[in-house]
């Protein structure tokens, strides 16, 4: 990633909203400003900061902070950062099915694991004492609904 | 007289023990917040949201305002200790305070620094007191007109000030707009932005948006870099926990000093906490006796900064409170829960909800001594906590924020849109765009719109009514001199040098 790929994302998002603007339903409520006016102004702000971002990118006058060697990444960093969104991902596809104690266990291992912590089974018993210990707090202790602690799929 | 008044039935009220329970578990909560690295108070409170459910509002908010000012106190000792400031208004403390900390003066770095923040809580709690009044009647004369002109201000000024390019500042306000107005308009019932999905007809949750810049983006950032694997280096605490006569000597002017900076910028829209800490710092080094010290620890450099810091925490409380101008990631949070609460921010709190509000700023003061009190006998516990290894504080970070978003709805989509707001924060903080913004958006989009709609119904469709009434005018002016100001400083400055 660099600026002007970044710039690239941005306008795909700013023509991805520009189409829902233009997808809004007309009301029919008579009023000074409809439904339409705000989206369209900050969509066309936005292009058009986002246009300003990528000329001024191309000529490379945008911040990246993998061009700093204080602040640039060691190697592994698209490793570390697939064990943090997958740990992500794995708690999407698991807390439904599984619970959140085992939900909490996976990504918490993930988000472990980006931070090199060693893949054996102390790591893993402190990502199930992690999970255990937030599903205790929210679900016991401040009544919030997290389901149950333990699912079994079948 | 009418504000003393109100202000002691909020001390009857905040010293109850309940009340003061929730102000001591705030301030205990936000001190720890404050003192981890990762986890801010933004990030605190909105995790902290789906509790309004279950309790009473005053409670919540005087937890709330805890967190905020236990944040501020807790931030000074990562700096000192650890040399990494956890908030980047704790930069300056860093600078002056691990140079102590190294010559073998933590102890009175991390003295100064807790009894600054009590005197400059305390004079930031008493301006907010007798100011905030003032302010409220001034705010009665406000009509739609003028609180979009100044929300519009409070964004311009978020945006354009804060940060150092206006570019990204504004891309990072759109986006957040743009993200605010996802959702039924509730105007006319047709749905914006939702492209089809049933889960976005409410819009996009601001602890979902607030967690993931800050929380999942924040682990993102410090994965890709990968140089937070191991436990950070923390110094020892050596030397009396407290100050000499000639430490309090160079000490108090630069606490008091440091308060009279910090109130008025933090109660600017956009003044936020990193101007008043900076100016401090170049103040005390400018008029002290000893300025060769600066630079090598000196202590003036840590007293003046944290006392600015947390007399900005007190400022940044008078607009949300009195115009329900939220200007900072925190505020905006807050008045998030104020609106979850079904209560209206603005000059109406203070009449419709006055026993809350003085119970808060009462709280504040409590709040101030409870904090003194926790700060320095607990040091070694707050030590203990800069040493837990990175990758089981990150876990837990998480898996807290992610228990924290599912516990909301049980909606697995509202999980998947944290992680993607986590990879938006993450290239927020590698691109240098600042997140402020997109928050104060994200929230003020569609109230600002809301106010825009009513003011042109009042002036039967007549846009001109923004520029021609004279409050509206001006703030409007301020907001575009705000705009176009700091490029141009920036030219003229590039030239000059």
């Amino acid at each position: 990633m660099t600026p002007t790929r970044l710039a690239w994302a941005l306008l795909a998002l700013v023509a991805l909203a520009a189409w829902q603007v233009t997808v809004i339903p007309s009301s029919t409520l008579q009023t000074a400003v409809g439904a339409t006016l705000v989206p369209a102004l900050v969509v066309g702000a936005l292009a058009a900061l986002t246009v300003g971002y990528a000329a001024s990118s191309l000529r490379d006058r945008q911040h990246d902070e993998a061009c700093d060697p204080a602040k640039a990444p060691l190697p592994g960093a698209q490793r570390r950062m697939a064990w943090l969104l997958g740990g992500g991902l794995a708690f999407m596809l698991t807390v439904r099915p599984l619970g959140f104690v085992l939900a909490g266990t996976l990504c918490g291992f993930g988000v472990a694991r980006a931070f090199d912590a060693p893949p054996d089974w102390r790591t893993l018993a402190l990502c199930v004492g992690i999970a255990l210990a937030f599903w205790g707090l929210f679900a016991v202790v401040l009544g919030v609904g997290l389901g149950p602690a333990l699912a079994w799929p079948f | 007289m009418e504000a003393f008044d109100a202000l002691m039935q909020g001390f009857a009220q905040a010293l109850q023990p309940t009340t003061l329970l929730w102000g001591f578990i705030g301030c205990f909560v936000g001190t720890l917040v404050g003192v981890l690295p990762g986890i801010g108070p933004a990030l605190t409170i909105a995790l902290l949201l789906p509790l309004t459910y279950h309790v009473p509002a005053t409670s919540m908010f005087v937890m709330f305002a805890g967190i905020y000012y236990g944040a501020a106190y807790g931030g000074s000792t990562t700096s000192i200790l650890l040399n990494t400031p956890g908030e980047s208004s704790a930069m300056v403390t860093a600078l002056e305070g691990s140079k102590m900390a190294r010559r073998g003066r933590a102890g009175p770095a991390l003295a100064t620094a807790a009894i600054g923040s009590f005197v400059a809580g305390t004079i930031g709690t008493l301006a907010l007191t007798f100011v905030a009044p003032w302010v409220v009647e001034a705010a009665l004369a406000f009509g739609p007109a003028e609180y979009f002109s100044l929300m519009v201000l409070a964004l311009v000024a978020v945006s354009s000030v804060l940060g150092d390019s206006v570019l990204r500042g504004g891309i990072a306000l759109g986006l957040g707009l743009l993200f605010g107005l996802v959702g039924i308009d509730l105007q006319s019932g047709q749905p914006r932005f939702t492209f089809g999905q049933a889960e976005l007809l409410d819009g996009i949750e601001v602890t979902v948006a607030v967690v993931g810049l800050f929380a999942v983006g924040e682990a993102l950032y410090l994965a890709w870099q990968g140089r937070e694997s191991r436990s950070p280096e923390v110094m020892k605490v050596t030397g009396r926990l407290w100050l000499s006569a000639s430490d309090w000597a160079r000490s108090w002017k630069a606490w008091i000093r440091g308060a009279l900076f910090g109130f008025p910028i933090g109660a600017m829209p956009a003044g936020g906490a990193e101007l008043p800490t900076l100016l401090s710092y170049y103040t005390e080094r400018k008029l002290s006796r000893h300025p060769e010290e600066f630079g090598h620890g000196a202590i003036e450099g840590v007293a003046g900064p944290e006392a600015a810091n947390n007399a900005s925490a007190a400022g940044v409380l008078m607009p949300l409170l009195t115009l329900g101008i939220p200007t900072s990631a925190t505020a905006a949070i807050m008045l998030s829960a104020f609106e979850g609460y079904g209560i209206q921010t603005g000059p109406a709190l203070f009449t419709q909800e006055s026993g809350l509000v003085w119970t808060l700023i009462a709280s504040l003061y409590v709040g101030n001594v409870i904090l003194l009190i926790l700060n320095l006998p607990l040091i070694g516990l707050w030590v203990r906590l800069l040493k837990i290894p990175p990758p089981w504080l990150y876990a837990g970070i998480i898996v807290i924020s992610t228990a924290g978003v599912y516990g909301a709805g049980n909606s697995v989509f509202n999980v998947a849109l944290l992680f993607a707001f986590g990879m938006l924060g993450f290239a927020m903080r590698r691109f240098g765009f600042p997140a402020a913004p997109l928050i104060v958006g994200l929230i003020l989009a569609p109230m600002a719109e809301q106010s825009m709609r009513q003011a042109l119904v009042i002036s039967q469709g007549q846009w001109s009514t923004f520029a021609t009434r004279p409050i509206s005018g001006t703030l409007l002016t301020i907001a575009m001199i705000l705009l176009v100001a700091p490029p141009l400083w920036r030219r003229w400055r590039g030239r000059a040098g």
